[in-house]
């Protein structure tokens, strides 16, 4: 039973997507078409890029229910500056009150010790009211066009978030795996106070977490609110639970300090062929709710067993 | 120090309470008409009832955000088999699937060991997605006078929604204080594994508890669907999850289990609920209030922990 648990740590993810792709390729004669697979892919992208901050965040013991809420604040400050400062710069300050938003939550969570849960509803509450009050209750379409290009255009056939996608899982892998910083969130993650002894600033590191996942947030936003023109204070209601269903499905452990980014990629594109499946069926958009939360469901069940034999093995005095 | 954390624990909220109605009276004459008063400590029930369960939920160690949810869920099949069933038999149905809901929870938690707000988020969306298929997201409608009343009916001049909240929270304190079943949420709460060698049945205590946030929701969304005469499978309960964790957590519940205050939960719901309807009064953007309880949340997390600090308990 351990080794299939291992085994399905690494490659799980890695059969949903194959049995997905097998019933999809049977179910429409679209599905074997590059159009639609890029299609897919880019649908997504959202989640996925969300996903790296979360993923970072769970490694830390953490985890942040604002990132809907950041998203909607995003989306209302690029409709609100890009008439006045142009696209680029409007960008630039969007994801910098993004990020600012992240740093609020980490500054609550790590100098105040209020815990994650209570932090990240209470500050989505207020993010929430604060882009609506800001967007005035309304939506605001964007009139320059030029800054649709960032999410509906496409490079070399390739639509433009899959490269969003793609850029930043290679920045936070290497943030990751690779940096000191990846290191002291994965150990913030599994003993906070031994890395405390240890010299290692936690506060900092948590602050780094949740300033992060708020950018990852902030990044989304630019792209959908660039495919829609529109500002929307009420965007993305229910995000949160695709971005946690693809983190954990993805094989990161909820007990902190074990990240696996190439899980939440890959089961970003896993919940996204739910999607297009659900679409070919013709069902209503309620059915997609249900069927993240099934799955989320699911993936914590296989978490749950995981947790239980692992710890029935350490009682055992088995290595794993 | 000390002397003022004791008396903030016992008196901190109500002095709250009245410092707010008071600069909402002087600030708005309709807010000080006594019929205001009445009809929003009426209303503090929705908030006030539901709060009870969860009381026991956090006390136990854990969290249900799905209980916005579940009442949008139970209150749509509850409403829908009125006039199959009657409205007695169907209210009594909303609270029986309300407790269902939650036992499930309770099973999926205590089984699962998973921590409990994740699971919960979990089936907030598997409740509210069934909800929407069920009604193919249309409002059920309540029409039976029996079920309407109970939102507008009074006894002896008081109206039902205070005596029925007054009557959950008695039963609920005589069940915390009383009963061995609130010593051993306590001790459940207060350090799983020592409740567990003294042989407490944790998971039998952690699955009623989640029952009884059920059954608590349950009666509150009779309550709800009885004032707006309809339950509406996107609305119901929307944001409920926030606002009763809110009120628990101002109400003194310590965060880390095995401390609860029922009585303290009773005064933030009837913060909470006047803050809410004397902002509306005053003709605040109704967005600040979204911002107002986010903090009012924030807030209480850290006074709890100030209070602990203080008195030397453990805390968050």
């Amino acid at each position: 039973m351990i080794r299939f648990l291992k085994l399905y740590e690494k490659f799980g993810i890695f059969i949903f997507i194959f049995a997905g792709a097998v019933f999809l390729a049977f179910a429409s004669p679209n599905f074997l078409k590059l159009d639609t697979i890029l299609n897919i892919i880019a649908q997504g992208s959202y989640a996925a890029v969300v996903g790296y901050g979360m993923t970072m965040a769970v490694t830390s013991g953490g985890f942040d229910l604002s990132v809907e809420s950041v998203m909607a604040l995003t989306s209302v400050f690029l409709s609100i500056l890009i008439p006045v400062i142009g696209i680029p710069l409007a960008i630039i300050v969007s994801l910098m009150v993004a990020t600012s938003a992240g740093v609020v939550n980490g500054l609550i969570i790590s100098k105040l010790k209020v815990n994650p849960l209570i932090t990240t509803l209470g500050m989505s509450t207020i993010v929430k009211g604060i882009a609506l009050l800001v967007a005035g209750g309304k939506m605001i379409v964007i009139l320059q066009k030029q800054f649709m290009s960032i999410g509906t255009g496409k490079l070399l056939g390739i639509p433009n978030p899959i490269y969003v996608m793609v850029i930043f899982f290679a920045i936070f892998y290497l943030v990751v795996y690779r940096s000191s910083f990846g290191r002291h969130v994965a150990a913030v993650g599994s003993n906070e106070s031994a890395v405390k002894i240890s010299g290692v600033n936690v506060d900092a590191v948590k602050i780094g977490v949740y300033a992060l996942v708020a950018l990852t947030a902030g990044l989304a936003s630019v792209v959908r609110t660039s495919q829609a023109l529109i500002g929307m204070p009420s965007m993305a209601a229910g995000f949160v639970l695709v971005v946690l269903t693809v983190t954990i499905l993805g094989g990161t452990s909820l007990t902190g300090g074990r990240a696996n980014l190439w899980g939440t990629l890959l089961a970003a594109l896993f919940v996204s062929m739910i999607y297009y499946g659900l679409n070919l069926l013709n069902l209503q958009i309620f059915y997609q709710m249900l069927a993240v939360g099934t799955v989320l469901m699911l993936a914590l069940f296989i978490e749950g067993l995981r947790l239980r034999y692992l710890k029935a093995a350490k009682a055992k005095g088995i290595k794993v | 120090m000390v002397w003022a954390a004791n008396r903030w624990e016992n008196f901190g909220l109500p002095f709250l309470v009245a410092i707010l109605l008071l600069v909402f009276s002087l600030l708005s004459s309709p807010f000080r008409s006594s019929y205001s008063l009445v009809s929003n400590l009426s209303f503090s029930s929705l908030v006030g009832i539901g709060s009870i369960g969860m009381v026991f939920c956090i006390m136990s160690g854990d969290f249900d955000i799905s209980i916005g949810s579940m009442s949008a869920l139970a209150g749509v099949l509850g409403a829908s088999m009125v006039t199959r069933i009657g409205s007695p038999a169907a209210m009594l149905l909303t609270i029986a699937l309300a407790s269902l809901f939650g036992f499930v929870n309770g099973v999926f938690v205590t089984k699962l060991r998973i921590p409990a707000f994740i699971t919960t988020l979990g089936m907030q969306f598997v409740y509210r997605a069934l909800a929407y298929i069920y009604t193919t997201n249309t409002p059920v409608y309540i029409e039976d006078k029996l079920w309407l009343s109970i939102g507008s009916g009074s006894v002896l001049g008081i109206p039902f929604p205070i005596l029925l909240m007054a009557l959950c929270f008695a039963a609920a304190l005589y069940v915390l204080r009383k009963t061995p079943f609130g010593r051993y949420v306590i001790a459940v709460g207060t350090n799983k594994n020592a409740a567990m060698l003294s042989g407490i049945n944790v998971d039998f205590v952690k699955m009623a508890v989640f029952t009884l946030v059920g059954f608590f929701v349950g009666i509150a969304t009779v309550v709800t669907a009885s004032y707006l005469g309809s339950v509406n499978p996107g609305q119901t309960g929307q944001g409920y999850e926030f606002r009763v964790i809110t009120i628990v957590v101002l109400g003194g519940t310590a965060l880390t289990g095995g401390n609860g205050n029922l009585l303290g939960a009773f005064f933030a719901a009837l913060f909470i609920t006047y803050m809410e309807t004397g902002l509306g009064m005053l003709q605040v953007n109704s967005y600040w209030q979204y911002v107002a309880t986010g903090f009012v949340l924030i807030f209480a997390v850290g006074i709890n922990r100030v209070k602990s600090a203080v008195l030397g308990q453990r805390d968050t």
